[in-house]
């Protein structure tokens, strides 16, 4: 078997500019660091002027020197001849493969047209007040996270002086599990509420969510200072009027009541309402709760399902400023990585379509996970050598069979499965199909701390499972195989997404078709294991090993 | 400026380490890394998968894939059992290298083995006088090559880890007294070996386990104000999955505040809910009884009065400490620690940037972290490196 390593490379040129969608924070930061490496940057932002909120350094709680530092930000994204900036500008279409990307902006209805090589999603959190989930109205006196931040500004001393001799009932983490981010908040306005005479903090709250530096220690810092916290099961009973609380104290374990002057209802931090938008013209997979980004640990930190689109910072996840720039920097190495010097070396024989079996159904275009495939204009099917994963998912969906995968062609395959059956011993033949990127890898452990393994398993590697075939299952039975077992990642952590998925759903094919003819089902197995269970690839294989001593030899086998 | 003839010292092999080391061979950087013990993958490497009939996202495989790229790449030169000794400043930095002691504690019979068929070498003899038979391609630690001086350094990403809370500290849960209270690390050993979860005493499958939340952190009592971020995840994780494997298995979790697992933790959470029971008190003691099962006191949330309860074994999920040498890496290095023990982040905004220019940190020794975090954290310093040498695409 060839392996990708050695095969033949060929160079190919890529364009090397690069598309930043959000003009928020996170955007500049990525706007100039990806500057900084030396690549020419668009920056398009919906709004007229780019730049944060004010709201955003309460939500970060950065001090005036760091504020400073981030307005520094935007003047030097500004004047930076490698970046051009586009307001009131979103992004309407994108065809293409990374590296060589055709989008159209538009701007006011004007549309326009733009080549790059890499597009980076930016988006902003949304802040949302929870008032409503809690039955109350917005008032004097029940105010939002956020409006209490607005009061305890450091330049609003009227507003601090409002709090003067008052009692302030904040409750959070009823409304939503919630992040240390929304946390974080409410501590640090406890904190500052409690600068002013007089002012008593009382915190009603679920889950503390503390789990993020430093956060434990100012949570002691407001306790410190004189601020109460109630951990209760369940929200407590709040008039609607939001002037009168009642819950039972677990700790003191009776009823009590608090009548606070002020009541601070929690805001949840969310996804920006543009995500959804954006993952169906891009092309990439949502995320749980609006963020985009699966949850697969193959894509952490910043990349997508596609190659060259990258997410970052409140685009993927709720984070705060020092995480998002660990994000950033993560994705400026990817795109150097990525862009290079705008030519790259690729193996010639990655995926390649046979244009004469191809009959363009898209159903490759279709089931590709990385948005890889796209036609010509003589509407054949073309694989992108640079946005290409090699999965092999296309190559086994496609119903002419017109598409091989460098390394991993079927004729090389299907000569490896005759290989691997033994006649003229009395030990079970069985074959065990393994993602190289898990079951593989948990075999060779198997072997290395010498685990029990059946005398007659034979391992053939695939780069994923999704480039199991069901024709190669039913070769390998056909050449006398007494068991197969199709041996794959768990369910969710694909790197290719949905390999797996497919992998499972080809064995449910086999077993129906097992079942017309009556051929036995237990000879098959779909297996999810990752790439440091040994121990449970070695009791999968003993545990087929057994079936079939119970069964006997296959029928099919000579 | 060209990365030709660029070098730079990683200290400590375990996830982020590696992740530093081989996001900076990619940009052709030489790099030297150093390692402590005798193997490469730290802690990670230790840990167990703890998917269900889905990956939870714990990110024990990338620890695995990790290792597998760092062996296999010719541009990291690693260094195994191996200390600084002494650092000079002369333009470069020049690194002056001690063989570490053997860690002893944590080998059976003389010999340690390492967690991945990566480990290369996978056992090492540290004590030649308690082990009867030396396996073959065993490697003696005094063989184990030392260089003794690396010259030439351009920067230093230091990613010497963590020390896990010493749970004997908490001496009302019995630990190393009593066979079956064990640690979250202990049981993801377990587990990771036996593929599911058994008893110490008996390496029976338990019916009845009870995690305990916030070992050493979060603890006042021992100026430990820090989450630990981590033992919320594991210790749900692992128990989702017992539950999973064996539905018969009764889970109590003990906590103060139950922290976010993963990028869809409400509906993670619920699953638990519905799975386990929790109960928010921290237990008072434990002590054994009759067939090596293990009696708790804690306070009831319905009447605040003490209870007894049973069960077959007792985890206590412990907290991220800052290492022991942190001190020590303090000093050599010339690099501030903050409040915690954990090293100091001159901007509060990159959390890899030190009191000195040059090093960078990477990973639990800023302070506690998931193996996705710690990889991103030292990818993130690996690019700060780079922005340091001067080095643009």
């Amino acid at each position: 078997m060839t392996d990708m390593i050695n095969a033949e490379m060929e160079e190919i040129n890529i364009n090397t500019e690069v598309l930043v969608i959000g003009g928020g924070l996170t955007g500049l930061k990525a706007a100039s660091e990806i500057a900084a490496s030396g690549y020419k940057v668009s920056l398009i932002e919906k709004e007229s002027d780019i730049g944060f909120q004010k709201e955003t350094n309460y939500l970060f709680s950065v001090n005036k020197k760091e504020l400073a530092s981030l307005e520094k930000l935007i003047r030097q994204v500004k004047k930076n001849n490698k970046i051009e900036v586009f307001t009131q500008t979103q992004i309407k279409g994108v065809t293409g493969v990374t590296g060589d990307f055709n989008v159209t902006l538009s701007k006011e209805n004007e549309l326009k047209g733009k080549k790059v090589g890499v597009i980076i999603i930016a988006t902003n959190f949304s802040v949302e007040p929870m008032n409503e989930k809690y039955g109350l109205s917005l008032s004097e006196n029940v105010l939002t996270q956020s409006q209490m931040e607005e009061l305890l500004a450091p330049d609003n001393k009227s507003g601090r002086e409002k709090l003067a001799n008052k009692t302030v009932a904040f409750v959070v983490g009823f409304a939503q599990d919630g992040y240390p981010l929304v946390m974080e908040r409410v501590m640090r306005s406890v904190l500052a509420a409690e600068e002013t005479d007089g002012c008593n903090a009382y915190v009603y709250a679920g889950d503390l969510k503390v789990a993020s530096d430093g956060l434990e220690m100012i949570y002691k810092d407001t306790r410190d200072n004189g601020a109460t916290y109630f951990k209760l099961k369940e929200a407590p009973n709040i008039n609607p009027d939001g002037k009168t609380i009642s819950f039972y104290d677990d700790v003191l374990r009776r009823d009590m009541e608090l009548s606070p002057d002020l009541l601070v209802v929690e805001e949840a931090v969310c996804a920006d309402q543009s995500n959804e938008g954006l993952a169906e013209l891009l092309r990439i997979d949502m995320g749980p709760l609006g963020f985009l980004q699966k949850d697969n640990v193959h894509l952490f930190p910043v990349c997508s399902n596609r190659e060259g689109i990258f997410v970052v910072g409140a685009t993927r996840e709720v984070q705060d400023l020092p995480l998002i720039w660990t994000d950033v920097e993560n994705m400026s190495l990817k795109v150097k990585n990525l862009l290079g010097d705008g030519t790259r070396m690729v193996p010639k024989e990655k995926a390649v379509v046979d244009t004469g079996k191809c009959v363009f159904c898209l159903t490759c275009y279709r089931c590709c996970p990385h948005g890889a495939i796209y036609w010509d204009e003589d509407n054949k099917a073309v694989i992108s050598k640079i946005a290409c994963q090699a999965c092999g998912i296309c190559a086994s969906e496609c119903p002419m069979d017109a598409i091989q995968i460098g390394g991993f062609k079927d004729e090389d395959i299907k000569v490896q499965i005759q290989k691997c059956i033994e006649t003229g011993n009395n030990e079970p033949n069985i074959i065990a199909f393994c993602c190289q990127n898990s079951a593989f890898e948990a075999g060779e452990m198997a072997e290395a701390f010498n685990m029990p393994l059946p005398a007659g398993l034979k391992i053939i590697k695939v780069p994923c499972a999704g480039k199991v075939d069901i024709d190669y299952i039913l070769s390998a039975f056909v050449n006398g195989a007494d068991g197969v077992l199709v041996m794959t990642c768990h369910s969710g952590n694909c790197k290719s997404e949905q390999g797996n998925t497919f992998a499972n759903m080809r064995v449910g094919d086999v077993h129906r078709m097992f079942e017309v003819t009556g051929f036995e089902n237990d000879r098959l197995k779909y297996v999810t294991l990752a790439s440091n269970m040994g121990q449970d690839f070695s009791s999968a294989a003993i545990d087929m090993e057994r079936k079939i001593k119970e069964l006997g030899p296959s029928a099919l086998r000579n | 400026m060209s990365t030709a003839n660029k070098k730079v010292m990683v200290v400590g092999g375990g996830i982020a380490g590696l992740t530093a080391a081989w996001e900076l061979s990619q940009l052709n950087i030489d790099v030297e890394l150093i390692e402590k013990t005798c193997f490469l993958g730290g802690y990670a490497i230790q840990f167990c998968c703890k998917a269900t009939d889905e990956c939870v996202t714990c990110g024990a495989c990338s620890a695995e894939d990790m290792l597998y790229n760092v062996v296999n790449e010719p541009k990291i030169k690693v260094h195994l059992a191996t200390e600084i000794e002494k650092i000079n400043k002369n333009g470069k930095l020049s690194v002056s290298l001690k063989k570490s002691s053997p860690q002893t504690d944590s080998a059976e019979g003389g010999l340690a083995k390492g967690y991945s068929k990566n480990n290369s070498p996978l056992l090492v003899v540290v004590d030649k006088s308690s082990c009867k038979k030396i396996p073959d391609g065993a490697v003696a630690f005094d063989d184990i090559e030392l260089v003794n001086k690396i010259d030439d350094i351009d920067a230093v990403v230091l990613a010497s880890g963590f020390n896990p809370f010493n749970a004997e500290i908490k001496g009302t849960y019995g630990y190393h007294k009593f066979n079956n209270v064990v640690t979250g690390l202990d049981l993801e050993r377990i587990i990771r070996k036996n593929g599911v979860v058994v008893r110490p005493s008996d390496g029976k499958e338990p019916k009845a386990v009870a995690f305990i939340q916030c070992v050493g952190s979060r603890d006042e009592n021992l100026g430990n104000l820090w989450c630990s971020q981590v033992c919320c995840p594991y210790a749900l994780r692992m128990a989702e999955q017992t539950k999973y494997k064996n539905p018969d298995t009764d889970i109590t979790v003990f906590y103060m505040d139950i922290q976010n697992a993963g990028k869809n933790f409400p509906v993670f959470y619920e699953k638990c809910k519905s799975d386990m029971r929790f109960v928010r008190n921290i237990p008072v003691d434990l002590y054994p009884i009759k067939g090596d099962k293990l009696q708790m006191r804690y306070m009831n949330d319905d009447d605040g009065l003490s209870v007894k309860e049973v069960f077959d074994m007792v985890v206590l999920s412990i907290g991220i400490m800052p290492g022991s040498d942190n001190a020590q890496l303090s000093e050599l290095l010339d690099i501030n620690l903050n409040q915690d023990g954990f090293f100091a982040c001159k901007d509060k905004f990159n959390r890899t940037s030190t009191s000195k220019d040059g090093i960078f940190i990477a990973g639990t020794v800023q302070g506690p972290k998931t193996i996705a975090a710690s990889m991103a954290h030292a990818t993130q310093a690996a690019g700060e490196v780079m922005k340091y040498l001067g080095v643009s695409k």
